[in-house]
């Protein structure tokens, strides 16, 4: 099987792209598949989140993989995030110190994931000095999509995660993948709700809603980072299942794609010049708490 | 025998960065079985640097699944948060009481939101 990657951005338009190069591949088993890039001028680096996330979830169907054709450019960003190591290449070297590494790990990994954060993220010196304020938010703004896709998407298959540090821009770009139950299904199997799939990203990140049922409370986590992204003036997109929800400078953009993704992708863009206080404009009591 | 006992979040954990809802369900399996000896918790978050909702939800919010509000508030006591930790602390537990209060509003009030062009009923599988 041979099927062709195109440009792919980190928009509305770069995701619908990989929905359909799923869709084309999804019904293999035990094939080899051969992804063309020739005609893939331009991959955005953090995008090897969502695309690392459907070749692995081919390869657990016993099909071999093999990205050609990759254009040289394209291939340096690929080898310096370290993605293409799955497939054969070597490691480049950061040169420019924008990389945030590629890497899978599973649910409950989450002591690595803080680590990679800890230290791929927020620890490198080239990442820009962010106020106080700000490294505490986007750490735990990062904690929260990693823990949200823990426990709302029950993944087997773990949780991938990419992103850059595009300097001139003072931004940041993370995404986080997961190849769980997707949020759409996750709100029809709990609430007996059948919603369109990019409303179903819109009501998960609505104040209180939650699928959590039994004995622990949920509703927060996506609605904290919607809080902060908005604070921040950044940028959050959601692709789950057919589902496009993006929060992009203050205004909502939803759509709903003709193939599903096997899974849900966050994807964070921080702006890391932001000078904006993160202290409380009141300060609540230990004794006023419970 | 104390009447009071501290448990240390960090000690249970294992690090500064508190993440996981199954390490805040370490913690919360710690202040159940001491609520439920009629002891008297002191929470201490000492060198905790990071947390997540998810964590505070297993770890307290999960609380009031099991105690009154009477209970937890005059058998708990946090110490060691700094003031953002404290607000997160609030919205799970302001959360929490809600949702133990009526489980089922959420689901109606989702109804409500949505309309019931949305509302009406899917698959149950």
């Amino acid at each position: 099987m041979k099927v062709a990657l195109p440009r792919i951005e980190h928009d509305r338009s770069g995701f619908c792209h990989l929905t359909d190069f799923y869709a084309a591949l999804r019904a293999c088993d035990s094939e080899l598949i051969e992804v063309d890039m020739s005609s893939c001028g331009w991959f955005d680096a953090d995008m090897c989140s969502p695309l690392g996330a459907i070749l692995y979830k081919l390869s657990r169907k016993l099909n071999e993989v093999r990205l050609t054709n990759i254009r040289p450019d394209v291939k340096k960003i690929l080898c310096r995030n370290g993605f293409l190591l799955n497939y054969g290449e070597e490691r480049l070297p950061d040169s420019y110190g924008t990389t945030i590494r590629y890497k899978r790990f599973d649910s409950k990994d989450d002591k690595d994931f803080t680590n990679y954060v800890e230290r791929r993220l927020l620890g490198r010196a080239e990442i820009p000095r962010m106020s106080q304020g700000l490294a505490r938010k986007f750490r735990e703004s990062v904690f929260e999509i990693f823990s949200n896709a823990v426990i709302h998407s029950q993944t087997q298959y773990g949780i991938f995660c990419c992103g850059q540090y595009f300097p001139k821009r003072h931004r940041i770009v993370l995404c986080i993948s997961d190849l769980g139950i997707g949020i759409k299904t996750n709100i029809r199997k709990t609430l007996d709700l059948d919603l369109p799939d990019d409303k179903a990203i819109e009501w998960a990140t609505t104040d209180r809603n939650t699928t959590k049922r039994g004995t622990i409370p949920g509703g927060l986590g996506l609605k904290l980072l919607k809080e902060f992204i908005a604070m921040n003036k950044g940028s959050i997109q959601i692709v789950s299942e057919k589902g496009y929800w993006g929060f992009l400078e203050g205004h909502v953009r939803q759509a709903v794609f003709n193939h599903r993704f096997p899974g849900t992708v966050v994807t964070i863009d921080i702006n890391t010049a932001d000078t904006s206080s993160y202290k409380l404009s009141s300060e609540i009591s230990e004794e006023d708490i419970f | 025998m104390s009447n009071a006992v501290t448990i240390n979040v960090y000690e249970i954990v294992g690090s500064e960065l508190c993440v996981a809802a199954s390490d805040g369900q370490k913690v919360y399996d710690q202040i159940q079985t001491a609520l439920q000896m009629k002891k008297m918790v002191l929470l201490t978050f000492r060198n905790v640097t990071g947390l997540t909702s998810a964590f505070l939800n297993a770890a307290i919010g999960q609380l009031y699944s099991t105690f009154d509000e009477v209970t937890i508030r005059a058998g708990l006591r946090v110490r060691d948060m700094n003031p953002e930790d404290r607000a997160l602390l609030k919205r799970v537990v302001d959360t929490a009481k809600e949702y133990f209060k009526d489980p089922d509003r959420f689901k109606k009030a989702n109804r409500e939101i949505l309309g019931d062009e949305h509302g009406k009923k899917g698959s149950s599988d």
